[in-house]
């Protein structure tokens, strides 16, 4: 005979419990919960950095756009990728200051608002 | 792949004569008979009676986690319906547990722990329905400690001992009636929403 499997009542009751109450926990959501996702005004005065990472063979280009006054509140997009390292920094570049706000670059961060803590 | 089907068709004919007989009565020339193979080949496929029965226990089993893992896959009433119609083919099918049970707890000691564990299993699973149907609304809260523990036990013998139940009234153990009879257990219970529901859910179900 295969062996059996079993598992103390208590135990195997418990995960009954938890099957019931996924009826409970696990409902719909709202419209009004993917506003977050939405909304999108505060990208308007974000900084833009661009990010180069070398993923599978190929130079990905990121674009991280990051509030200037509230740094953490960021939001990292892949771009495009190129397989040449120099051509991917120099689209890089272009993709920066197409996306950023004001093109000279005035919108910056400072690390003092991250609150960093180097302990 | 042929041996396969020729081992399924023994267990198959084991478990008609298992019903019609009793293990302890039938032999192994009945099964080769009943599976329409020679006794030499019957014992190509088991080397024994023991063999046969260990299988067939093992077949019941498997057949039981099935119902088992059914538990609440929706929050309807209906789900505790389906669960309920796969317990009544399931002891049809296998009606000779009744008959086996002191017998197996004699002789096969551990089958007898698993079919234990197994009903030990069933009855947590109806108490967890009924908490479930509870916090759902459908049935009221449970109007005294140990009441609804107690409609887990009835709920339960009435499954488990319908068709034994029905052979010795000489009634045909029909789906139906099998329905009206667990079901007849829960309606006091149901709160007006629950009501609702078994009304437009459940009965057309029953009554089809």
């Amino acid at each position: 005979m295969k062996p059996m499997f079993s598992m103390p009542p208590e135990l195997y009751a418990k995960m009954l419990d938890n099957l019931s109450n996924l009826f409970f926990t696990e409902k719909l959501g709202l419209d009004v919960d993917m506003n977050f996702y939405r909304n999108d005004f505060w990208l308007s005065d974000t900084a833009v950095i661009e990010s180069l990472q070398h993923r599978r063979g190929v130079w990905e280009i990121n674009l991280l756009f990051a509030h200037y006054k509230t740094p953490l509140k960021f939001l990292s997009r892949r771009i495009t990728s190129h397989s040449c390292r120099k051509k991917a920094t120099s689209m890089a570049f272009y993709m920066r200051r197409l996306a950023a706000k004001d093109q000279r670059g005035t919108l910056s961060l400072d690390i003092n608002d991250l609150h960093l803590s180097l302990n | 792949m042929n041996s396969l089907t020729t081992k399924q068709k023994i267990l198959e004919a084991s478990i008609r004569l298992f019903n019609w007989n009793d293990v302890a009565n039938v032999r192994l020339q009945q099964i080769a008979d009943e599976t329409g193979i020679s006794v030499g080949n019957l014992a190509y496929h088991f080397k024994n009676k023991e063999a046969i029965v260990q299988a067939v226990y093992e077949n019941l089993f498997d057949d039981f986690q099935q119902i088992l893992s059914a538990y609440l896959i929706s929050p309807k009433l209906t789900d505790f319906g389906i669960q309920m119609e796969q317990y009544l083919r399931f002891f049809t099918k296998y009606r000779f547990y009744l008959i086996d049970l002191f017998e197996i707890d004699r002789s096969y000691p551990q089958i007898m722990e698993r079919w234990r564990n197994c009903i030990g299993k069933m009855l947590l699973q109806i108490r967890k329905r009924l908490d479930y149907y509870v916090n759902s609304g459908i049935i009221c809260p449970e109007p005294a400690p140990g009441i609804y523990d107690t409609l887990t036990d009835n709920l339960w013998s009435t499954i488990v001992f319908w068709v034994p139940r029905q052979m010795l009234k000489e009634q045909p153990s029909d789906e139906a009636a099998f329905k009206q009879a667990t079901w007849a257990h829960i309606k006091p219970y149901l709160t007006s929403k629950g009501r609702d529901e078994f009304l437009l859910e459940v009965q057309p179900i029953m009554l089809s």
